[in-house]
């Protein structure tokens, strides 16, 4: 009952929603132009606005006003608003009428889509994220053809140089401005040896302790304090108390957001595939998998497996799981959409219709902590488990099926050629068949379910809000079979087959001036994100050892594209050259950031550019700041547009 | 028969009270942008708008505000405070598993106070403008002036990273575990400080004006030493006070707690207030509200009537 079908709303993917909207939508928007009845003329008013709740970004925000105002060109007045009321505020589709300047954060991932589409995708105005309601109809066709063609996925050199075209592209319009990239902090005892983290927090643990994909290992050793170690010094057991900054929300894969259930659930679950830092996928739960067969085709190729189902409140209304809808149905729209369920995908895939089909061969002799062998049965009814579930929307933005070949063999389909389909679709942790038959949330310690899965970790003990313990899998397949297994793995003998830590003791607590205080006191080991005040201490400190990573967050902010004079993209370039980027990272942040010279951030490089080095040297010089260009450029504005200047 | 009716008429007042402070307190929720909804999709791209419309329908959420208390009502009154939402547990099912660990730091806390304040106060009545008692009252004074958040930081600097010996983190063991002790230590001495103080500032002045009252002079007369004078006569009468203000501010410790948890990371009732405040859990505010202001009231009626069963000239109307 919790979960029933009302849950399971038109989480279509925006793209595809605009794509149902097709030109009527780029019209009504371009139709903004110019309404507006007020004459421009300089100075111009502008209003900024910002999250209050967010200091960092308050401050530059203000700076950045300064600067603007010190060209005379500008009067700017800085609007803070609390964190909800600014999130409703900036999310309403009328919000790129008002003209203001809006600054944000987001996440991305190793997807360079992600730096991208959720900025200047047209489809997200007023859902996610672009607030600025791009119509940008050619650099919607771009991002599709960098992930959504046949060519691309083939050819992944091609895929790189179609995101080489984007970057510039997105640049000379500069419908945004990427300020810098978000630096995690993470601080650990001399204690601790090996310890790498990722770009995000959710996995960094779970990679740390375990990942021969880059020959990562942590292990404690308290006699060597020296900081310089080597594989040879590896020590094996100990206790590793991490200080988490809130609480696991839950532990069931599908029913959770946040990244702290994430985390706990990395350290216990297993996925087909894994990462390393630069995003590139090694086969894991699968000894490997190949790309059978890609068609040809677009989402109405479904047409006819789809149902008609009703529309209510412009929402859908079925209970079935919708893997796709029409691309010419729109539920803002009609009175009913044309949708694909599981009911007729089989005859789908049957007839041949399908974007995408990727093998996997699963490893023989793995085993979940209750003793169940996994097989390709676990992947179809894990996935069965996704549908409805609060992340049905992005699985099934790719995933179309997945089919049971044999007892180790399992295919997985995806809708449409996808250049990230090795990627997205074994994105999912897998399920032991009891558990995958528990409803929505249920799969928690608080519900009376320990969870269980393949990993290194078996869950021990949770209490809310207070801790969380797991202990090192004694029977963990890797170790069984040896890392010779992997058919990838070509690292030192010595390399442990698992991680050596017997114990994972996670403390949740919330103050960060109190973890900061465990961690000096010895009661733990690692933490991530103590009060930026206590870090140049740690800093100049022997007995901590502080790792930077630079994340996925990205702080930015939208230009009123639909607005005069903000229209005129020669005024959006101006004022860009007026974001003391180095200044913002090194003054405002302590230098914990990266200024973004372009908008992919250096970890996504090998996914994103054929040449990341030759991107950021062309790019760099529209983004420094530079006062006298972007009067040049502003007067350009004036004089060809008539505007009045009384500068 | 006087105290009875008065206990009664103070017991029938309850639920009105309890009734103005649900309304003001759901009324404030509400004033404030934002609702669990909002804060459940923050930042989560993959929410759209119709499915944020359709929590907000499930949670009832979009009624008119009216609407949504007149339900919460009753609930309440069929003993069902709300869910928390996004999870599974219900609001009074929180309340009572985090009561435990409140009432074990608000009991230490008022036993650290009684302990500190009353012979400090008999001293200091004793040494009246003396050194002694100058010093007790500086001290005093200090206590009350102190923000209970800046002594818990300053304790835990002083102590767990400077002089070590306590743990920075909070306990694991259950309650019941001496070990407990130990952890209480630190937190409890903060949250029972400004009632030490007070306690003791009115511990010395009821015992001084004692000190004063003729049948001490008589006792004096009478050859009884002095010991037996303050200890068997003026401080039973002394008390008097001392046992009605221990019982208001009973109540003051556990609403003070609130800051002293989340300093020290308590796993209680104030840690989870504030996280209650911060994710708009309606709900819980409501409950953790309502059992503070019951709670209040009732203290303050235990003061009433522990003063007039001490002191029998006392009459009510």
């Amino acid at each position: 009952m919790v979960h029933s079908g009302k849950e399971s709303q038109p989480t279509i993917p925006r793209r595809r929603l605009l794509q149902g909207l097709g030109a009527a939508g780029a019209v009504s928007i371009a139709g903004c132009f110019g309404d507006d009845g007020d004459e421009v003329s300089f100075p111009l008013q502008v209003t900024f606005e910002v999250d209050a709740d967010q200091a960092d970004r308050v401050e530059w925000t203000q700076l950045i006003a300064q600067l603007w105002e010190n060209t005379g060109y500008f009067e700017v007045d800085v609007q803070t608003h609390a964190s909800d009321d600014y999130t409703n505020r900036i999310f309403d589709p009328a919000y790129p009428e008002n003209g203001y300047v809006a600054f944000l954060g987001l996440s991305g991932t190793y997807n360079p889509e992600s730096f991208v589409d959720a900025l200047h995708g047209t489809a997200n105005q007023g859902q996610c994220c672009n607030v600025n309601g791009l119509g940008y109809d050619e650099l919607d066709e771009m991002i599709d053809q960098a992930r959504f063609s046949t060519d691309v996925v083939e050819d992944d050199a091609l895929r790189r140089e179609r995101y080489d075209e984007i970057w510039p592209e997105v640049q000379e319009y500069a419908g945004s401005s990427i300020i810098h990239f978000v630096e995690d902090v993470w601080i650990h005892s001399t204690d601790v040896h090996g310890f790498e983290p990722t770009p995000f927090v959710e996995t960094s643990l779970s990679y740390a302790l375990h990942s021969p994909q880059d020959e990562v290992v942590t292990w404690l050793d308290e006699n060597n304090t020296s900081g310089e170690t080597d594989l040879s010094d590896l020590q094996e057991g100990g206790t590793l108390h991490y200080g988490l900054d809130a609480n696991i929300d839950s532990f069931d894969p599908p029913y959770s957001l946040d990244v702290r259930s994430t985390f706990a659930q990395e350290l216990l679950f297993e996925q087909l595939v894994a990462t390393d830092f630069e995003g590139n996928l090694y086969p894991w739960l699968a000894e490997r998998w190949e790309v059978l067969d890609v068609n040809d085709i677009d989402r109405s190729a479904y047409e006819d497996y789809m149902e008609s189902v009703p529309v209510e409140d412009g929402a859908i209304a079925t209970d079935e799981q919708v893997l796709l809808q029409h691309p010419e149905d729109s539920p803002g729209e009609d009175d009913e959409v044309r949708v694909l369920t599981p009911e007729t995908v089989d005859d789908a895939i049957d007839d041949g219709v399908f974007g995408m089909q990727i093998r996997y061969d699963l490893h023989e002799g793995i085993e979940f902590h209750d003793g169940e062998e996994f097989t390709a049965e676990n992947v179809v009814l894990t996935m069965e488990r996704y549908y409805n579930s609060q992340l049905e929307a992005q699985t099934f933005d790719s995933l179309l099926h997945a089919v049971a070949v044999d007892e180790y063999t399992v295919d997985l389909y995806a809708q449409v050629p996808d250049a990230e389909a090795e990627r997205e679709l074994p994105g999912l942790y897998i399920h032991s068949s009891a558990q995958a038959e528990l409803p929505g949330g249920d799969l928690d310690p608080r519900e009376g379910t320990d969870p269980v899965g393949t990993g290194p970790y078996v869950f021990e003990e949770f209490e809310d809000e207070s801790y969380y313990v797991v202990t090192k899998n004694d029977d963990y397949w890797l170790e069984d079979l040896g890392l010779d297994a992997l058919e990838w793995w070509d690292g030192p003998e010595e390399f442990p087959a698992g991680p050596v830590i017997d114990e994972i003791d996670v403390d949740i607590v919330p103050e960060d001036s109190t973890r900061s205080g465990a961690l000096q006191t010895g009661e733990l080991h690692v933490t991530e994100g103590v009060p930026m005040d206590d870090l140049d201490d740690y800093e100049a400190d022997d007995d901590f050892v502080v790792n930077t990573v630079t994340t996925g967050l990205y702080q930015f902010l939208q230009y009123p594209v639909q607005v005069e004079p903000f229209d005129d993209e020669r005024l959006r370039q101006a004022v860009n050259h007026l974001i003391p980027r180095e200044q913002i990272v090194d003054e405002i942040i302590n230098g914990y950031g990266q200024p973004a010279w372009v908008m992919l951030p250096e970890f996504a490089r090998e996914t994103g550019s054929a040449d990341y080095d030759a991107l950021v040297e062309e790019l760099r010089e529209y983004n420094e700041f530079d006062e006298e260009r972007a009067i040049e450029l502003i007067e350009e504005v004036i004089e060809d547009r008539g505007y009045e200047s009384s500068v | 028969m006087g105290l009875q009716r008065f206990i009664l008429k103070r017991l029938l007042l309850i639920p009105p009270i309890l009734f103005g402070v649900s309304i003001v307190t759901f009324a404030l929720v509400h004033l404030t942008p934002g609702d669990p909804v909002s804060q459940m999709v923050a930042m989560n791209p993959n929410v759209d708008a119709a499915q944020e419309a359709e929590l907000r329908a499930r949670y009832g959420l979009d009624d008119p505000l009216v609407v949504q208390y007149v339900d919460w009502m009753a609930g309440v009154l069929q003993g069902d405070f709300g869910e928390v939402y996004g999870s599974s547990q219900d609001a009074a099912g929180v309340l009572v598993a985090r009561l435990p660990e409140t009432i074990a730091l608000g009991l230490f806390g008022w036993v650290f106070a009684l302990v500190i304040a009353i012979p400090t106060g008999i001293y200091a009545a004793v040494k009246k403008d003396q050194l002694g008692d100058t010093v007790s009252r500086f001290l005093a004074l200090s206590g009350i002036s102190i923000p209970n958040f800046w002594l818990g930081l300053m304790l835990i600097l002083l102590f767990p990273l400077t002089l070590g010996g306590w743990p920075v983190l909070p306990p694991r063991e259950s309650l019941a575990s001496p070990a407990m002790l130990w952890y209480l230590v630190l937190p409890g001495i903060t949250v029972g400080t400004a009632s030490a103080a007070a306690i003791m500032r009115v511990m010395r002045t009821s015992m001084a004006e004692e000190l004063n009252k003729e049948y001490v002079t008589a006792a004096r007369a009478k050859g009884l030493p002095e010991r037996t004078i303050i200890l068997k006569h003026v401080l039973r009468n002394s008390l008097i006070s001392v046992v009605t203000l221990a019982a208001t501010l009973t109540a003051g410790i556990v609403a003070g707690s609130v800051v002293v948890e989340v300093v020290f990371s308590w796993p209680g009732l104030g840690r989870e207030f504030v996280d209650a405040i911060h994710g708009r859990e309606i709900n819980l505010i409501m409950a953790i509200t309502l059992f503070i202001g019951l709670f209040i009231v009732i203290m303050n009626l235990v003061a009433d009537v522990l003063y007039a069963m001490l002191d029998p000239r006392i009459r009510y109307d």
